[in-house]
């Protein structure tokens, strides 16, 4: 059996809003991510798969259950080991981009080296990055001087550079129009065929549509866990001069 | 993560924000100018303080007569002996070469002098022979008395170049006769003393000391001046001994001590008839008195740094709040928090650094100017490298302290918050 990249078993997070309200955001979650899928995760909004994200993302951790990613327990580290997991581990793609604007397109793509990983080959591993999104001539553009769909492309050439274990995008396509969706949409497709394991949350089926695998959630746990039988290719799309979300 | 790049990103982003930049670096700017400026005129004062003392003559040790306090007044079985020329002759004796040299002075209070139709009214001392060698005090032309001239009682008399000029004008003085006049009695009956003395040398020019001209002044052999001037005989007001460097300073004030307590046959030393002060004290007490002055000049300064290290704090607040977003996306792709305390601080250190520097600069020039002002430039330019490293320092120290709290309130914020700061 191969092991899984992403294993929950259990999970629990509750928060307490306010002084008195608490809210179960998520109630035991099972979730196994094998290498190579392409995952998406579903749910309306309550449904607790902000909360999943984050964990999933070691940006926050579990109450209780455990969390194993790529082979190490992650569910009780501290601040600044979840920073070293997130830094080799994860690639975080966000709907708002979250590129820093007085950096140019490389130096946001360097980003994750600066805080590991060696210094020397730095520039090339960016520049070779942003080639794989097609953006090798924007390179000293700064995301202002970018469209919505270059600075998300950008965002993915920098959630690449450290050759994470799993790449996990927070609604990607929230903010862009539907020609620029199936692009994005496509570059993760490319990436998925190239063997990198993608886990993806949104709310629009039509993204979903395009990933090999839904999981949708429901009051804090899963409640359906289905495989896509025949994934649209967004690559297609394009060519056909349709996007990918209509 | 590396400083290199700490540094990078901190000197980034104080780029973006010029004016803002610029604007909290003029706190520290200002604040270490005031320091380097207000200090280094204060030590430029207390240096200018130090020459005129040190211009009486350096390492000296002075002796002058003292009241015995045995029993209050000077009492029955009291010696009642003051300081003579005698006490000098023995300290010299029996100190001999361990000292450079030895003088004893007595005043007779200012005359009116007259020469070549002119009149002046000047103080006349009677000193000895090695009167120069004592004060450093070297003469413009002609020669000074010598023990042969104070063993014949000589009418003889060294004047100050000032007093020369007046009585003489640009005129030879050496070789003329001066007339010292001083009336007595009263009323009708007032009659005037007329003593003849002859010009045998010129004192160098000298300048002020605390304000008093010490160039205007005539010295003649004390021993006339006992005889004739005063009629003190062997009196002496003060003995003045030039030790043979700062260190053996001590060492000779408390050989003098000793002599005199046994010449003087008084074996409490707290009943002694005489007073023996080291010019080290005197430049002690002085340098505490500048050295106060300093410090409170100094803590001007430093309170103007102290408010511009606030501004600091304050704009690393807000610049902190406005890169929420920027700290959890940096957080977000793997920045510890020590990188972002350290990416914080770098700032911080950066503005205060850099206005450090620039402090130190206008500080300088500052000082340059109060130079050029014609009733400071006597006072020297003092710009240690100790006060350049301190301002330094402090500056670099402020942005340590007020950039600490700020840079911990951004290493601490939590990822997923941040992330969804707007």
């Amino acid at each position: 059996m191969i092991q899984s990249v992403v294993q929950l078993r259990g999970i629990a997070k509750t928060y307490t809003i306010g002084r008195e309200i608490t809210v179960n955001a998520l109630r035991g979650v099972d979730l196994d991510v094998r290498p190579g899928e392409f995952v998406a995760i579903m749910g309306p909004s309550g449904s607790g798969k902000s909360t999943l994200m984050n964990i999933l993302g070691c940006l926050d951790v579990p109450d209780s259950g455990t969390y194993v990613l790529a082979g190490e327990n992650v569910g009780k580290l501290s601040d600044d080991k979840l920073a070293a997991i997130r830094n080799q581990h994860i690639g975080f793609v966000f709907q708002t981009f979250n590129l820093l604007p007085r950096l140019n397109a490389i130096e946001n793509v360097e980003l994750p080296l600066i805080y590991g990983g060696d210094r020397h080959d730095r520039r090339a591993r960016a520049l070779s990055a942003l080639e794989q999104v097609g953006l090798g001539d924007r390179v000293h553009h700064r995301p202002s001087e970018l469209s919505g769909g270059q600075q998300q492309r950008v965002a993915i050439a920098r959630a690449l550079l450290n050759d994470p274990s799993m790449i996990l995008a927070d609604e990607p396509t929230g903010n862009l129009d539907s020609r620029s969706s199936a692009e994005i949409l496509a570059i993760f497709q490319r990436l998925n065929d190239l063997g990198k394991t993608v886990v993806m949350v949104t709310h629009e089926p039509d993204v979903a549509a395009h990933t090999k695998r839904i999981v949708r959630m429901r009051d804090g746990v899963v409640a359906r866990d289905e495989l896509v039988s025949q994934p649209r290719r967004a690559e297609d799309e394009i060519a056909a001069g349709i996007g990918a979300a209509e | 993560m590396k400083l290199f790049d700490s540094f990078r990103s901190a000197l980034q982003s104080l780029v973006v924000n010029k004016l803002r930049s610029a604007l909290t670096m003029l706190g520290v700017i200002i604040g270490v100018a005031a320091v380097i400026a207000m200090v280094s005129v204060g030590n430029g004062a207390s240096q200018s303080v130090q020459n005129t003392i040190l211009s009486l003559g350096s390492n000296l040790v002075t002796v002058t007569p003292n009241f015995s306090t045995d029993q209050g007044l000077r009492g029955a079985g009291a010696q009642a002996q003051n300081l003579t020329l005698d006490d000098m002759r023995s300290i010299q004796d029996q100190l001999g070469t361990s000292i450079v040299a030895i003088e004893a002075e007595q005043q007779t209070g200012r005359w009116q002098v007259t020469a070549a139709g002119q009149n002046w009214n000047t103080q006349v001392t009677g000193v000895t022979e090695n009167y120069q060698a004592v004060r450093d005090w070297p003469l413009e032309e002609g020669d000074f008395f010598s023990t042969s001239d104070l063993n014949v009682n000589a009418q003889v008399a060294v004047i100050g170049s000032t007093t020369a000029t007046s009585l003489f004008g640009d005129g030879d003085a050496v070789g003329q006769t001066i007339q010292l006049r001083q009336a007595f009695g009263g009323g009708k009956d007032q009659r005037a003393r007329i003593i003849n003395f002859k010009v045998i040398g010129v004192l160098a020019t000298k300048g002020t000391t605390f304000g008093f001209s010490r160039d205007d002044q005539i010295v003649v052999p004390i021993t006339t001046a006992q005889h004739v001037l005063t009629g003190q005989l062997n009196r002496v007001q003060q003995i003045v001994i030039k030790a043979a460097s700062s260190d053996t300073m001590d060492e000779t004030t408390s050989d003098v001590n000793n002599i005199l307590l046994q010449r003087h046959k008084i074996s409490d030393p707290a009943n002694a008839d005489f007073a023996v002060t080291n010019q080290n004290d005197t430049l002690q007490a002085l340098s505490n008195v500048t050295g106060t002055f300093t410090l409170l000049l100094g803590a001007i300064g430093g309170i103007s740094l102290l408010v511009g290290g606030i501004g600091i704090m304050n704009i690393m607040l807000v610049s902190v709040n406005e890169r929420t977003r920027e700290i959890g996306i940096r957080k977000a792709v793997g920045a510890r928090r020590g990188d972002i305390l350290t990416q914080f601080l770098i700032e911080a250190i950066a503005l205060t650094g850099l206005g450090g520097v620039l402090g130190i600069l206008i500080g300088w020039s500052i000082t340059v100017a109060v130079h050029q002002i014609p009733q400071a430039a006597s006072v020297p330019l003092v710009i240690t490298t100790g006060t350049v490293i301190i301002a330094v320092s402090v500056s670099v120290g402020i942005g340590v302290i007020f950039g600490i709290y700020p840079a911990m309130r951004a290493a601490r914020l939590h990822p997923i918050q941040a992330l969804r700061y707007e």
